[in-house]
């Protein structure tokens, strides 16, 4: 099974424009990651922060929903969060490369 | 017991401690008095024997039964024994059954001589009140059990005892009643009992006496004579010997001054805010605690009610956070949920671990899998389905060409604007692919997104092992299944009321179903036990659908499958594919090749494939290697038109499920989409494969203007037809025409 994981993953990281994939869990440890380590805690340290109040904005307007991804369209890049109460896993893409 | 002694500010009276044992008033508020010595006696009278009462008091309960009656004797300067009665006796045989209330406050009445001089007046007028009377009392009231004791305080000290002695024969005599009363009740219990309304006697709850009499009473000449003689006695005692006036001197203590510091009070300031959905998340998981909750699950409840925060609660910045919206739970639902806020997780370690293994990590990659690709292909997902194509802004425009070339630019566009063409917009193809020939493909019935691609050799030489693939169309980079076959895949086919069963037909004459939608990389049922299973490849397979049933049948699917050594069999779903011999096909849109090759003459090569029209029910067509495309009707013997483009073998010829009049064909190394309204001799479009590469396979989207092109090397192409504009008039009528005119022609 984890071999499917690892695979998915590494396919994710060689599709088109995909700059970085970042696995980090609850606590911001990142657990994989293809950018340098700065990088890597800057961008989840502030993922967190913006996944958290998106998810307590979906939630404060209707507490039965719940936050399932968040996509953030900038004028460089894309980047895309699924979040989870364990783990966050966030990858940046730039689409029109 | 009366061990320990009482301190008092008069020296000369000494409070007995067995009276101190006689005050079970005890109630919880009561409690605190138990300390103070004068309260005791004061809230002497008795005691209400609720159930609430504190241990202690239970214990002075009994012993109070078994205490002495007077261990230590106050006397006053005369040596009177003045000591006082306890307040309270309580019977021994009535001490359980009798309920009086007593309400006394912490601190009635300042100190114990106002409270004996106003008990001394009380006692007088004490009443007797009935054997079930409930009292409440203030400072000076008196309990029935009390009276007894009170009255004991008299000077007529005799009485007490007498007093005492009746009470205790009444309540012994109470005693007895009951139990008569007792055995009476079980004896006849439906028998119609009389109940007599008395009048009790009067209580007295409060009784002030008059300080002043009235002129006309009795009394009142005694009283003025009592006045008169102690006004005299004012009146001499000012000159009078017997009285001399003294002055005294208490000693004061020595006041003594002590600091106490204690330890300064924290302050710490929380705050909070009360989210809708922390309120929602507590509230539910109150209610649930509350029916599931056990101090063993208390460490698992935390995390998961602060799990909105998605943090384990040792984490710095939102400890805060997380501890009050605990607290707040805490609070809100009070008792049985006993939340530790700082739940240490005891697997650190392998947490990544579990993270990766996660079912939910595993969706989410595919999610956002599918989310990149979304980006990626969005505008040739767009063209697909039709819909109009959204430039991205922040896209940097390519740089302008100059003004020359882009008149070239431009007449040619103008030209291919108008001319039908194919545009190709993406290909499934990845690794596993690449190398094996695309032999058949088939959309699922139910999800026109998912495509199932059988890869196999057509020829008998060159055999690998066959694979399935499922794709979507969504995700054109990696099959969402793949199965791996033994042989090489000749045929494909969806189940239609089963939307998961894919059938396949392979090279080596077995057939297997699969289930998509499990994981499992196994068919579901396969035909290799079969005894009668074919020997030589399949060249079909097909899902037919009983309409009625025949020969008890019920109605559902059957799989039919033909194959190169001359049978069309039945396929029957038990244990394991079984089939029936020879079965004529009841419709023939079940593709026979052989049974047409039997019937025409005219084909020279063994035919690939033969496609009935969608619209026109009694037309095929037909192509085969001999380079030729036919069309066929079924009531003639010979084809009614031949199509021939290229010197090269037909391999696939699909109808287009839209316009009656197209039909889309491929050949070696190229594909060909003909319009039999535009023209009968040349394909409307032609598209040529890339060097190196041959087409194998053909299928048209069901909903939308694309075609799927597989070729040998286990790619499947989507292109899209442009500009293929179909002459007016409805499809049918127009194939109709074209066949009727040609054979007009030909006769």
């Amino acid at each position: 099974m984890s071999a499917e994981v690892e695979e998915t993953l590494k396919r994710i990281q060689t599709h088109k424009g995909v700059i970085g994939t970042i696995v980090v869990n609850a606590e911001g440890i990142p657990i994989r990651t293809t950018l340098d380590n700065s990088t890597t805690v800057q961008y989840a340290g502030l993922l967190h922060q913006l996944t958290m109040k998106a998810r307590s904005t979906v939630r404060d307007l209707d507490p039965q929903n719940d936050l399932t991804f968040l996509r953030i369209r900038s004028k460089k890049h894309e980047i895309m969060v699924a979040p989870d109460k364990e783990y966050l896993l966030i990858v940046i893409q730039n689409p029109s490369e | 017991m009366s061990t320990t002694k009482a301190k008092l500010k008069k020296p000369t009276l000494k409070v007995t401690p067995s009276s101190r044992v006689m005050n079970v008033s005890t109630s919880g508020v009561l409690r605190v008095n138990h300390s103070s010595t004068y309260a005791r006696s004061i809230n002497a009278s008795v005691s209400r024997k609720s159930f609430s009462l504190a241990a202690d008091s239970k214990i002075l309960d009994k012993s109070s039964v078994q205490t002495p009656k007077h261990t230590v004797q106050v006397f006053d300067e005369n040596g009177k024994d003045v000591t006082p009665q306890p307040l309270y006796q309580p019977d021994p045989a009535a001490v359980m059954s009798k309920h009086s209330k007593i309400f006394a406050s912490d601190t009635s009445g300042g100190t114990m001589s106002d409270f004996y001089s106003t008990a001394y007046q009380t006692t007088t007028n004490a009443s007797f009140a009935g054997p079930f009377t409930r009292s409440v009392f203030g400072s000076s009231t008196v309990s029935r059990g009390s009276q007894s004791t009170m009255e004991s305080m008299n000077e007529e000290i005799e009485d007490p005892s007498s007093k005492r002695d009746v009470s205790i024969s009444l309540s012994d005599v109470q005693v007895r009643r009951e139990e008569v009363k007792e055995l009476i009740k079980e004896e006849m219990l439906d028998e119609v009992v009389d109940r007599y309304l008395i009048e009790s006697e009067t209580l007295w709850l409060l009784h002030m006496p008059a300080v002043s009499v009235s002129v006309d009473s009795e009394e009142a000449e005694s009283v003025k004579e009592r006045n008169n003689l102690y006004m005299e006695l004012c009146k001499n005692r000012m000159g009078n010997d017997k009285y001399v006036e003294r002055s005294m001197q208490t000693f004061n203590g020595a006041p003594k001054t002590k600091e106490v510091q204690c330890e300064a009070i924290t302050m710490v300031d929380a705050a909070t805010t009360a989210t809708t959905w922390d309120m929602y998340d507590s509230f539910r998981s109150a209610g649930l605690g509350e029916a599931a909750l056990s101090p063993d699950t208390d460490k698992a409840s935390g995390p998961e009610i602060v799990s909105n925060h998605r943090l384990d609660p040792t984490r710095a910045p939102e400890r805060t956070m997380s501890v009050i919206s605990t607290t707040s739970i805490a609070s809100a639902s009070s008792s049985r949920i006993e939340m530790e806020p700082f739940v240490v997780p005891s697997e650190d370690e392998p947490d990544p671990e579990l993270i990766m293994q996660s079912e939910k990590f595993q969706q989410d990659l595919f999610v956002m899998e599918r989310v990149i690709l979304e980006n990626i292909y969005q505008p040739k997902l767009a063209a697909y389905r039709q819909l109009p194509t959204l430039e991205d802004p922040d896209i940097v425009p390519k740089v302008v060409p100059t003004v020359v070339s882009r008149r070239e630019e431009s007449s040619l566009d103008e030209e291919s604007t108008l001319t039908p063409a194919l545009e190709r917009l993406w290909s499934f193809s990845c690794e596993l692919t690449s190398g094996h020939n695309v032999s058949s493909m088939a959309w699922n019935k139910r999800n026109p997104d998912l495509l199932a691609v059988g890869y196999g050799q057509f020829d008998f030489k060159d055999q690998k092992s066959g694979l399935i693939c499922c794709w979507s169309l969504k995700n054109p980079t990696w099959p969402e299944r793949v199965f791996t076959c033994e042989s090489g895949v000749t045929t494909l086919d969806f189940s239609a009321s089963n939307a998961s069963q894919l059938a396949v037909g392979m090279h080596d004459g077995s057939i297997a179903t699969y289930n998509v939608e499990s994981r499992e990389k196994t068919p579901v049922i396969d035909s290799s036990d079969c005894a009668h299973k074919h020997t030589s490849p399949v060249w079909q397979v097909r899902w037919i659908d009983h309409e009625r049933g025949a020969s008890g049948e019920d109605k559902g699917e059957t799989l039919i499958s033909v194959s190169a050594d001359g049978r069309i069999s039945k396929w029957f779903l038990r244990k394991g594919l079984d089939c029936i011999g020879p079965v004529l096909p009841q419709s023939l849109k079940v593709v026979g090749n052989l049974s047409i090759t039997l019937t025409s003459p005219c084909s020279q090569g063994p035919l690939y494939r033969i496609t009935w029209s969608p619209f026109c029910s009694d037309v095929f067509l037909s192509c085969s290697s001999d380079w030729t495309i036919q069309l066929w009707r079924q009531d003639l013997f010979t084809p009614v038109l031949g199509f021939t483009s290229t010197q090269s073998a037909v391999y696939d010829v699909m109808w287009s499920p839209k316009w009656a009049t197209v039909f889309g064909a491929v050949n070696e190394g190229r594909v060909e989409i003909w319009d039999l309204g535009a023209s009968i001799l040349d394909p409307t479009i032609v598209s040529l494969a890339s060097p190196g590469v041959k087409l194998t396979s053909l299928l048209f989207a069901t909903e939308t203007d694309c075609i799927l092109v597989g070729d040998s090397d286990g790619q499947v192409s989507v292109y899209q037809l442009k500009n293929l504009t179909v002459g007016e008039g409805t499809q049918v009528d127009a194939l109709d025409d074209i066949i009727g005119s040609t054979l007009a022609s030909q006769l």
